[in-house]
């Protein structure tokens, strides 16, 4: 086992013991046993947000890595297909409309999510099946323009909300984890759970995929069906994290990016350095969201884009260079 | 072992293969040629099931491949495509160890058994260097001779090659060719495209020349001047080498 591995592991957890007590009101650890607003700020605020922080960062790593393997190409994320930008745009419906219906238990937003995701993920399938030998770049344009579209909607509607409703609108499609008690994090926690087991119980689907269509289908594996079915069940973690977070950038691009680097390519080994490092990538960005320009708070996606961006470009002119 | 009875098979309005119609025997070495556009490739996605004929039935065995389960038909007939686009990383032993994929059954780990089989191949075709390497920093031949591994692994009774020796320098052109020839005298049956005549002829025991998706020659191999002039317009001769009938082509 890679050794890396454990001290991620305990790097990561040392964060989430340390950033809870970090913030406008600093927390001394000897109140934390007693009944005092102190004591509340850190248990029922800070504390879930860490938590929320890792495990949205965890399932949007993990789908970023599982879609990468699903069109065989690195640059193939939710993000990038349309998919995020179709769970806001779902959710920016709901929230303009009020439509709060609860959906598995989760809050109301996460079903026109699901859906807004879903109809980017129709599309995309729509296209595959239209266009003989669609390519990956069919995809990526098909997916350029979809968030295109989506944005234009999300600020049509945008547009159609009044002043204090455009502003909270605004904060949440920058992205945020900002809440109050464990509710979402139980749920987002049994959705990681459930993302973790579904991709170790197919690694052998997967890693046959990721090699090329008629490699996997000339070893057995009914590559159509499989992809679907994979991408719809995708599309419902990713629209959970979105409508509970909003659309966080970056996390699904570069964690994966950076795990098989790491992983050496081992398929568990990507898998826990995705799982570990989108988490603690997000924890801190948070922390950096809620502590840089005290006592205002900014929206955890400019954090992630601000750091995600350049970092992003840098390793694929290190790649580039590389294959030279 | 192989029936392709009146296949026939088109792309949009363009008609690529035109009743096609041929039988295998089991352990033939069967060469297929022909210029470029002639529906080699198309042909072997056939025969391999990721296409499906329009008109025409594939019999695989005694059953027809449309009644194949997919998993089923991966343990009859492995392929190599002609270009292996590996544009995600892969570890070389996982590509190895998919191969026992059509033995598996759902949720379930590859055995022990999986393992011993695919170390037992890598010591038998001496890529012990390669097993922890990416597929991507592999050289063509190196790549070649992995997937060739794995058609073993895969343990079928017929291996389909399209182009087997592009990008390959003589080396590893030589390497393949051995790796073809051991499993063609283990008995397997060998379907392959190319256009190194020079290199298979000596091994073959079929050929099938297609031009324009018709199909202008199957039989036993036969050294035949004006056949090959007729395909590429090239002039082939022939020696002997120690009994051994050795083709090559003459400028």
């Amino acid at each position: 086992m890679n050794k890396k591995i454990y001290w991620l592991a305990a790097i990561v957890f040392l964060f989430m013991v340390i950033i809870p007590f970090l913030g406008i009101v600093p927390i001394k650890w000897q109140i934390l046993l007693h009944k005092n607003p102190d004591s509340f700020i850190f248990w029922q605020l800070r504390v879930p947000r860490t938590l929320l922080g890792f495990v949205s960062g965890s399932i949007l790593a993990l789908s970023g890595l599982v879609c990468q393997n699903l069109f065989k190409n690195s640059l193939a994320t939710p993000e990038i297909l349309g998919i995020s930008s179709g769970a806001s745009a779902g959710a920016v419906l709901a929230l303009k409309f009020n439509l709060y219906i609860p959906f598995f238990g989760l809050g109301g937003l996460v079903l026109f999510s699901y859906l807004g995701a879903l109809s980017s993920v129709l599309f995309v399938l729509l296209i595959s099946r239209m266009v003989r030998n669609a390519s990956l770049y069919t995809f990526l344009m098909c997916g350029v323009a979809l968030n295109f579209f989506y944005s234009a909607l999300i600020v049509f509607f945008q547009y159609l909300f009044d002043y204090a409703n455009t502003f909270s609108l605004l904060r949440w499609l920058m992205g945020g984890i900002s809440v109050v008690g464990y509710h979402e994090i139980t749920l987002l926690g049994t959705l990681l759970l459930l993302l973790l087991s579904a991709i170790f119980l197919f690694k052998k689907e997967f890693l046959l995929l990721s090699a090329g269509d008629h490699f996997a289908q000339s070893r057995g594996l009914p590559v159509q069906r499989f992809r679907i079915y994979a991408f719809l069940g995708l599309t419902f973690f990713v629209g959970a994290v979105v409508s509970i977070c909003g659309p966080i950038g970056f996390v699904a691009l570069i964690v994966p990016h950076i795990s098989r680097l790491w992983g050496k390519n081992h398929y568990g080994q990507t898998v826990l350095f995705s799982l570990l490092l989108g988490g603690g990538f997000l924890v801190l960005a948070d922390c950096l969201a809620r502590t840089l320009i005290a006592p205002a708070e900014m929206p955890v996606g400019i954090i992630t884009s601000l750091f995600g961006a350049p970092f992003f470009l840098a390793l694929i002119i290190a790649q580039l260079k590389k294959a030279e | 072992m192989i029936n392709v009875v009146h296949v026939s098979h088109s792309l949009g309005h363009k008609t690529i293969l035109h009743n096609v119609d041929f039988y295998l025997h089991e352990n033939d070495f069967v060469l297929i040629f022909g210029p470029n556009g002639a529906g080699k490739s198309t042909l072997l996605k056939l025969l391999a099931g990721i296409l499906i004929a329009e008109k025409g039935d594939i019999f695989i065995g005694p059953k027809n491949i449309l009644r194949y389960a997919k998993k089923e038909l991966a343990t009859q007939v492995a392929y190599l495509p002609q270009f292996d686009d590996f544009t995600l990383p892969l570890l070389v032993r996982d590509i190895l160890l998919s191969a026992r994929y059509p033995y598996q059954s759902l949720f379930k780990r590859y055995s022990r058994q999986d393992y011993e089989i695919v170390e037992k191949t890598v010591e038998r075709f001496a890529l012990t260097d390669y097993v922890e390497r990416n597929m991507q920093t592999l050289s063509g031949g190196e790549r070649k001779k992995v997937l060739l591994a794995s058609a073993f692994i895969q343990d079928v009774p017929i291996i389909l090659l399209d182009e087997p020796l592009n990008f390959l320098d003589p080396a590893g052109a030589r390497q393949v060719i051995r790796m073809l020839r051991e499993m063609h005298a283990m008995g397997k049956t060998i379907v392959l495209v190319s256009h190194a005549l020079e290199y298979f002829y000596p091994q073959a025991t079929k050929m099938l020349a297609l031009k324009n998706g018709e199909i202008q020659y199957f039989g036993g191999k036969k050294f035949s001047p004006e056949l090959f002039r007729d395909i590429y317009q090239v002039s082939v001769k022939r020696i002997f080498v120690e009994n051994k009938e050795i083709i090559y082509i003459d400028e």
